[in-house]
C-alpha cells in the first residue's frame, strides 16, 4: 500500500508576493491570491458594523494602537476594486512579519472566503521562512491555536518543503520569490540553518527596476482604473484618462507594478552572458501592449534587467532605482550565493549539494534563468563537483513548488505522529514548538 | 445495432421458428459478462476462437455477503504520545470497524542514544574541552536528530566542528559501555568499543577533501597547461639523450613528435617504428642496425613488456624473409620443442631465443640454396645442354654456398621444354622443412641462375 493517508489537512503558504493556500494532498492550491491588503483607516467609528477582527485581536500590542479601526481587504477581488483612500499595506518587511493583524485577516479570507473551511476540524501546515526566528514561530503557534483552535498545526520551512516536492532529501533550494533570494542547503531533510544566504533581490525590486527603467524612457505605465476605453467606431477604441484624485499613491504604485510585473514575466528572458551595455544596444525590439492601447518597445531591458540577479551591482546604472546602494552593495550575485552556502557545508556533503540545486519560486520561472544559472556554476565549482540544476519543467510547479512539498508532507501516513497538537500546546506552550518543528 | 446487441435482441428480424436455433448462436455474439462493452470491441467484437480473456477473471465481484462502506472516522496512533485523534477514510466491513494500531507507526524508528546520569558522568565523562551542560545539550540533539551529526553541529549553540562532536560522542558512549558492562569482554563485540572514533584521521581526510573540492576549473585548467608543458620539455630531454649515443642514428625530429603522442600503448608507436626504420640505415644494412634501430624505438616508450620487445625484434630480423620462410623457422622451432614465444621471458631468454630464430632463418636459407644448387647440379646434368662446363658449375656452388643469403632476382635462362615452362619471380620452395636437404630429384619449378658463362 502506498504511503498516503489522507486526514484532509490544510497547507498555507504566505509568500512575500501571493498566499497559496489549500487541501494537501492535490497538486495545487485552490486559493492563491496577492499577500497584500487594502487597508481604510476608518476616521470615524461608527462607519462599519462588520468583522474587524483587528478589534478582538488585542493581543498585538503595538500595531493595532496606531490603527485605530481599519477596514482590510483581501483577495485579488477586493484589491482589484479602487476605492478612495485606500492603502496597500504588507503585512511581512523583509520577510518577517510584522503585522500580525494583517496576517489574521489573510488567513481568514482563505479559510472562509476561499476554501470554505472551518479550521476547527482541518489539522494546518504553513510554510515558514528558512531562517524564522523562535518569536515569530511562537506567535504563529499562538494565533492558531487560540483564535483559529486548530487540532494540530505544523511548521515547515521552505527549502524542506521544496526539497520534498522533487522527491529529495539533501539538495540546496534556490526559492527566489518576490520579496527576495534565499539559498538554503538542506541535508536529510533538515535546513543547515548556518549556510543559509538571503539577498533581498527578489522578484519585486526587477519590477521596480524595470518601471524605473521605462519611466526614464518616457513610457509611463497607466494604471487599470485610470482610464476608460470607449468605442467610436468598431474596432478603434480611444483612451479617455479617468481622474480620480482621492487614490492613494501606495495604490497607483500597486496597480503599476502588477502592469510592469506582466511585462516582465513576458518578456523577459535571462542572457547567457553577462550583460553587457554595447552587445545589447542594437537589439531587436520585442513589441508588448499595454491595457490602454499603448504599444511599447522593449530591448536591451529584457536582459538587462533579469541579469540583475546574477550582477546586482546593475541596479545602480538604473537612475531613480531608490536603496541601490544600499541592495547592491551587500548583495552578492547568485551563483557566488550558491557557493558561498554551500562551502560553508560540512565537505562530506558538498559533493552532492552540487549535485542536487534546485530551483523555486515565481522569479525562478524566467526562461533561460536554469541554463544561464547551470553555466555560471560550472565556471565557478570545483573540478571533481558535478554540477546539476534542477527546475521542474513546469512553470506552475515551479511557482507553487512551496505549497507542493507541504501538500505531499502532510498527506504521507509516516508524518502523522509528527503534528504539534492542540493538548500539546496547552501542557508545555507555544516554545515547544522549537522541538517538535525542527 | 448497438441497442439490439445490449437488449440480447437478434440482430436481423428472424422468422420466430429460428429464433430458438439462433439463439444460441446469438449468445456467442452478445458481450460476455464481465468486461464492459468497449472494451470487448477493442477485441474485434466478436468472441474470439481461443478466448484470450477468461471471463471469469474479470472483475470478480467480492462475496456478496459483506458490506463494505467507507467511513470517515477517528484514529490514534501509538507513535503518538498524546491522544490526538485525526480522522481519515476507513473501510468498513459489516459496521465493524477495523481494529489494531495505525498502520503508518511501525515507521517509527530511532536511535537508542545511551543516557547518563549525573554520577556516571562525573566518574568517567568529565573532560576539560568539554563542560556538562554541552554534553547534556549534545546528547540532547543526537537524540532529536537521530546521530545526524551534520545538523546537529549546524543546530548546536557554541560553535565545534563535526569532528568535535562525534569524538564526544563516541567517546562518552563508550565509556559509558565499558563502565556499565559487567565484564568487558561483553562488550567488546560491540561496535563502539570495537572500532573507536578517529578523530585525527577524520580531521586529516576532510581536509584531503575540501583541497580537492577548492579546485576551480581555471585553476584545473592551468594545471594541466603546466603538466602538459613539463612533459614536453622532458621528452625533449630525452630525445636529446637518446641522440647521443653514437651508433644510434635516431633523427632529431622525434622529440617534438613524441609529445604528442601518448605514452604507452604500442599501436602508436609503430608509425613512429616505420619512420625510424625508414630514417634509419638502409635495408641491406646488416641486421645489428635492425636491432639498433628497434632499440630505439623501444626507447621512446617509457615502459614496455619484454615480450613486446622481443616480438619487434624478432619481426626486425624477419623483414627480410617472406611469410611462408617464418612460418619454416616456427616449424623447426615447435620440432625443436621450444615455444615460439619464450615461458620466462627474462632478458638471457630472450636474447637466446633471438639468437636462435636467427640461426634457424639461417640455416633454412642455406638450406634453401643447396636444394637450389643441387637441382641446379642435377639439371645441367640430366639436361640436353650438355655445354655447361661441370667445373664451372661445381666452383659455382661452392661459391654460392659461402655467399650469405640474398634475395635473387636475376635474369632466367631459357629452361628447356621438358624441365617445366613456369617462370616465377617467387621462390616456391617445398614445404617440407627438415634438417636433411631434400632430393633434387624430381621435376622443381625453380628460377634458373643463368650465367654468362653458360651460354
Amino acid at each position: 500500500m502506498y504511503g498516503g493517508d489522507e486526514v484532509s489537512a490544510i497547507v498555507i503558504d504566505l509568500g512575500s508576493h501571493t498566499c497559496k493556500a489549500g487541501y494537501a494532498g492535490e497538486d495545487a492550491p485552490k486559493a492563491v491570491f496577492p499577500s497584500v491588503v487594502g487597508c481604510i483607516d476608518q476616521m470615524d467609528a461608527d462607519d462599519d458594523k462588520e468583522n474587524n477582527d483587528s478589534e478582538t485581536n488585542n493581543r498585538n500590542a503595538d500595531s493595532n494602537k496606531l490603527k485605530g479601526k481599519r477596514k482590510l481587504y483581501v483577495g485579488s477581488q477586493a484589491l482589484g476594486f479602487r476605492r478612495d483612500h485606500m492603502e496597500v499595506v504588507s503585512p511581512l518587511k523583509d520577510g518577517v512579519v510584522v503585522d500580525w493583524d494583517i496576517v489574521d485577516n489573510i488567513w481568514d479570507h482563505a479559510f472562509k472566503d476561499c476554501l470554505l473551511i472551518d479550521p476547527k476540524e482541518h489539522p494546518m501546515l504553513l510554510a515558514e521562512p528558512s531562517s524564522n526566528t523562535q518569536q515569530q514561530r511562537e506567535k504563529t503557534a499562538e494565533l492558531m491555536f487560540e483564535k483559529y483552535k486548530v487540532p494540530a498545526l505544523f511548521l515547515a520551512k521552505n527549502a524542506v518543503l521544496t526539497s520534498f516536492a522533487s522527491g529529495r532529501a539533501t539538495s540546496v533550494v534556490i526559492d527566489s520569490g518576490g520579496g527576495s533570494t534565499t539559498v538554503a542547503p538542506v541535508h536529510d531533510g533538515y535546513v543547515l540553518q548556518k549556510a543559509v544566504s538571503s539577498s533581498p533581490i527578489g522578484g519585486e525590486f526587477l519590477t521596480d527596476c524595470l518601471m524605473k527603467s521605462l519611466e526614464r524612457k518616457g513610457i509611463v505605465i497607466k494604471p487599470r482604473y485610470s482610464f476608460k476605453r470607449k468605442e467610436i467606431q468598431p474596432g478603434v477604441f480611444q483612451t479617455v484618462d479617468v481622474d480620480l484624485p482621492l487614490t492613494t499613491e501606495s495604490y497607483k504604485l500597486y496597480s503599476q507594478r502588477v502592469i510592469a510585473s506582466d511585462i516582465k514575466e513576458c518578456v523577459c528572458r535571462a542572457p547567457d552572458a553577462p550583460y553587457d551595455e554595447s552587445s545589447y544596444s542594437n537589439i531587436p525590439m520585442t513589441p508588448y501592449e499595454l491595457p490602454d492601447g499603448q504599444t511599447i518597445e522593449i530591448g536591451a531591458d529584457r536582459f538587462k534587467i533579469p541579469d540583475i540577479l546574477f550582477n546586482p551591482s546593475l541596479a545602480q546604472t538604473i537612475p531613480g532605482v531608490d536603496n541601490s546602494a544600499e541592495i547592491s552593495s551587500s548583495a552578492r550575485g547568485l551563483p557566488q550565493m550558491v557557493i558561498e552556502s554551500i562551502n560553508r557545508c560540512d565537505v562530506d556533503i558538498r559533493k552532492e549539494l552540487f549535485g542536487s540545486i534546485l530551483l523555486a519560486g515565481g522569479t525562478a520561472s524566467m526562461q533561460q534563468l536554469k541554463e544561464r544559472l547551470e553555466k555560471d556554476l560550472l565556471e565557478e565549482s570545483p573540478q571533481a563537483a558535478r554540477v546539476k540544476v534542477l527546475a521542474s519543467g513546469n512553470a506552475t510547479e515551479r511557482r507553487f513548488s512551496v505549497w507542493i512539498g507541504g501538500s505531499i508532507l502532510a498527506s504521507l501516513g509516516s508524518f502523522q505522529q509528527m503534528w504539534f497538537s492542540k493538548s500539546e500546546y496547552e501542557e508545555h506552550g507555544a516554545s515547544y514548538i522549537q522541538r517538535k518543528c525542527p | 445495432m448497438d441497442a439490439k446487441d445490449i437488449l440480447g435482441l437478434p440482430k436481423t428480424p428472424l422468422p420466430i421458428a429460428q429464433e430458438k436455433k439462433s439463439r444460441p448462436h446469438k449468445d456467442s455474439q452478445r458481450k460476455p459478462d464481465g468486461i464492459s462493452r468497449e472494451v470487448y470491441a477493442l477485441t474485434g467484437g466478436v468472441a474470439p476462437l481461443m478466448p484470450s480473456i477468461d471471463v471469469s477473471q474479470l472483475k470478480r465481484r467480492p462475496p456478496s455477503d459483506e458490506k463494505i462502506t467507507w467511513q470517515w472516522l477517528p484514529f490514534t496512533s501509538s507513535a503518538r504520545k498524546d491522544n490526538l485523534q485525526l480522522y481519515h477514510w476507513v473501510r468498513v466491513v459489516n459496521g465493524v470497524p477495523p481494529t489494531g494500531d495505525y498502520s503508518f507507526a511501525k515507521y517509527n524508528k530511532s536511535v537508542d542514544v545511551i543516557r547518563y546520569t549525573d554520577e556516571e558522568y562525573a566518574k568517567y565523562l568529565t573532560d576539560p574541552k568539554w563542560t556538562k551542560e554541552e554534553t547534556d545539550q549534545l546528547f540532547d540533539l543526537c537524540e532529536r536528530f537521530d546521530l545526524r551529526f551534520i545538523i546537529i553541529a549546524d543546530r548546536f549553540p557554541t560553535p565545534r566542528t563535526v569532528e568535535e562532536l562525534k569524538d564526544r560522542y563516541y567517546s562518552a558512549s563508550r565509556a559509558i559501555l565499558v563502565a556499565r558492562a559487567p565484564s568487558p569482554g561483553e562488550v567488546a563485540g560491540h561496535p563502539l568499543v570495537k572500532e573507536p572514533y578517529n578523530v585525527t584521521h577524520e580531521i586529516e581526510r576532510k581536509r584531503a577533501l575540501s583541497m580537492v573540492l577548492s579546485q576551480t576549473k581555471h585553476q584545473e585548467r592551468k594545471d594541466a597547461e603546466v603538466l602538459a608543458e613539463a612533459k614536453r620539455i622532458a621528452e625533449s630531454r630525452m630525445a636529446a639523450r637518446a641522440a647521443e649515443e653514437p651508433d644510434l642514428p635516431v633523427p632529431s625530429d622525434i622529440g617534438p613528435e613524441s609529445a604528442e603522442r601518448a605514452v604507452g600503448p604500442g599501436d602508436t608507436i609503430s608509425p613512429s617504428n616505420v619512420q625510424v626504420h625508414a630514417a634509419a640505415a638502409a635495408p641491406s644494412t646488416s641486421v645489428i642496425a635492425d636491432n639498433s634501430s628497434t632499440l630505439a624505438s623501444l626507447r621512446m616508450l617509457k615502459v614496455y613488456l619484454r615480450t613486446y620487445a622481443l616480438e619487434q625484434m624478432v619481426q626486425a630480423a624477419s623483414s627480410s624473409a617472406g611469410l611462408r620462410t617464418i612460418k619454416r623457422v616456427e616449424q623447426t622451432l615447435q620440432d625443436l620443442g621450444i615455444n615460439l614465444k619464450p615461458k620466462v621471458p627474462t632478458k638471457a631468454v630472450c636474447a637466446e631465443h633471438l639468437e636462435l630464430r636467427k640461426e634457424i632463418l639461417t640455416l633454412l636459407n642455406l638450406q634453401k640454396q643447396l636444394q637450389y644448387k643441387e637441382a641446379e647440379g642435377s639439371s645441367f646434368r640430366d639436361g640436353s645442354y650438355g655445354d655447361m662446363p661441370g667445373t664451372a658449375k661445381r666452383s659455382q656452388r661452392a661459391v654460392d654456398q659461402d655467399r650469405t643469403f640474398v634475395p635473387d632476382t636475376i635474369s632466367f635462362g631459357v629452361i628447356p621444354g621438358d624441365r617445366g615452362v613456369k617462370r616465377e619471380q617467387k621462390r616456391k620452395g617445398p614445404g617440407r622443412a627438415s634438417e636433411t636437404p631434400s632430393s633434387p630429384a624430381g621435376a622443381h619449378k625453380r628460377p634458373r641462375k643463368m650465367k654468362a658463362s653458360d651460354l
